[in-house]
């Protein structure tokens, strides 16, 4: 239990790093990746919680296809703020 | 600047209500109301060995409907605005590296893909994990490729067939069983074997199906809308 | 506190700290594509405390098995899994929305969206 306490705190502290980071990095590009991983992060913690089920899909769906669907807006609009 | 702090504000604001909250709540010792029920019926009920398949394909069928009509309207919606944007040209060919992976990886994903969906009873997985993977291996094939997807017959009736059959599932339990999407019309079979629990991996393959076509009809679209800026 | 409660705890912190990270980028950011980014940054927040809401530490994942005794509670995962699929569909409409829009004033800055103001 020692060590299920340490990775959920461990992945908690880099995902709210990582989210704050993905809101306040210049390149949206940056961003884009970044909030991926968060996704990724999310999806372990699914797995700590015995949610196998939903961490499945939240890696293949909030990772990869939001991912691509938010560099496809990018590419669309074009421009860094 | 001030915009920043007032949003600070407000979210720290919020924040200290949210934990005012919820700081009489204790960590719950065990299981209460239908959480407990469907634990402890769930495997004699439905024949799922995978409580979670059975909730959302079984108990839960018809949110499950709903959620399906959801995700139908919202892919509509982004087809049909992307049609105001004019198609653009061919996209510049990938580089030879994305082209050879986009040859040999996209079957084994959708293998992997089809044997998600198929043991969602069984193991983790089911319909919307599985469509998901599949629709990826999708994607992975247009990102090979170095023109834009044409007009595509097949997708669009995988999508209607699929949402027809998960209904129809639903109307033969109405009729035999007197329940909306019972999924004992077929015989339960053994829990823990590939062929069990009635129609429920019927129903994860519609489901399956449905999400990877709407999907895949998303990345088709993106696809097609042309042009920079 | 024991490890157990850490545990347990930690994880509605990060929950509950993702969704309100997302709210204050809803908030305060001007890109409309960023925007988009802290909403999805708060929808995963809010799938973890749902999920969070049906956990309990010590118990298995809700796959019955000859050797499992108790489980967590299988209800709030079957909604989250839905709810993940809607919440990929609405951000591409999200994402839609915004590139016309952005087309259509020449900016990706909301601030310029004149037919977003009411």
């Amino acid at each position: 239990m020692t060590l299920l306490a340490a990775a959920s705190i461990g992945t908690g502290v880099m995902m709210l790093v990582a989210a704050v980071a993905a809101l306040v990095v210049k390149k949206l590009i940056s961003a884009i990746i970044i909030v991926g991983f968060v996704s990724l992060s999310a999806s372990v913690l699914f797995l700590l919680m015995n949610a196998p089920d939903v961490a499945i899909t939240e890696a293949s769906i909030g990772a990869a296809i939001s991912t691509v669907i938010f560099l496809w807006g990018r590419g669309k609009i074009g421009g860094e703020e | 600047m001030i915009r920043t702090i007032i949003g600070l504000v407000i979210v720290l604001a919020l924040s200290a209500i949210v934990v005012s909250s919820v700081s009489d709540y204790s960590m719950p010792s065990e299981l209460i109301g239908v959480g407990r029920g469907y634990t402890e019926q769930g495997v004699n009920d439905t024949g799922s060995v995978n409580l979670v398949t059975a909730v959302v394909v079984a108990y839960r069928g018809l949110d499950t409907l709903g959620e399906v009509v959801v995700l139908f309207s919202a892919s509509t919606a982004v087809v049909l605005i992307l049609t105001l944007i004019p198609i653009g040209a061919n996209p510049t060919p990938p580089s030879s590296i994305v082209a050879f992976t986009a040859g040999i990886l996209p079957g084994a994903i959708v293998l992997f893909g089809i044997y998600i969906i198929t043991h969602g009873h069984l193991s983790p997985g089911g319909g919307f994990p599985g469509g998901a993977v599949v629709a990826s291996a999708f994607l992975l094939v247009m990102l090979g490729s170095n023109t834009i997807p044409g007009k595509s017959k097949f997708l669009t009736s995988i999508e209607s067939i699929a949402g027809l059959t998960f209904g129809l599932l639903g109307f033969w339990g109405m009729l035999t069983l007197g329940q909306f999407l019972n999924n004992l019309v077929l015989p339960a079979g053994s829990p823990g074997r590939i062929i069990s629990a009635g129609i429920i991996p019927l129903i994860s393959l519609a489901i399956g199906a449905k999400v990877a076509s709407e999907l895949s009809g998303v990345f088709a679209s993106y696809r097609k809308a042309g042009g920079e800026k | 506190m024991t490890a157990s409660a850490m545990f347990y705890w930690s994880l509605a912190v990060t929950a509950l700290g993702l969704v309100l990270i997302g709210l204050w980028g809803v908030l305060t950011r001007k890109n409309i594509l960023r925007i988009a980014l802290a909403f999805t940054l708060a929808d995963t927040g809010v799938n973890l405390i749902l999920v969070w809401s049906g956990f309990l530490p010590g118990r298995s994942a809700p796959i019955v098995d000859s050797s499992v005794t108790s489980m967590v509670d299988p209800l709030p995962q079957a909604l989250v899994l839905t709810s993940i699929v809607i919440g990929v569909a609405v951000a591409a409409l999200f994402v839609v929305v915004g590139v016309l829009a952005s087309r259509k004033s020449g900016s990706a800055d909301i601030r310029r969206m004149k037919e977003l103001r009411w």
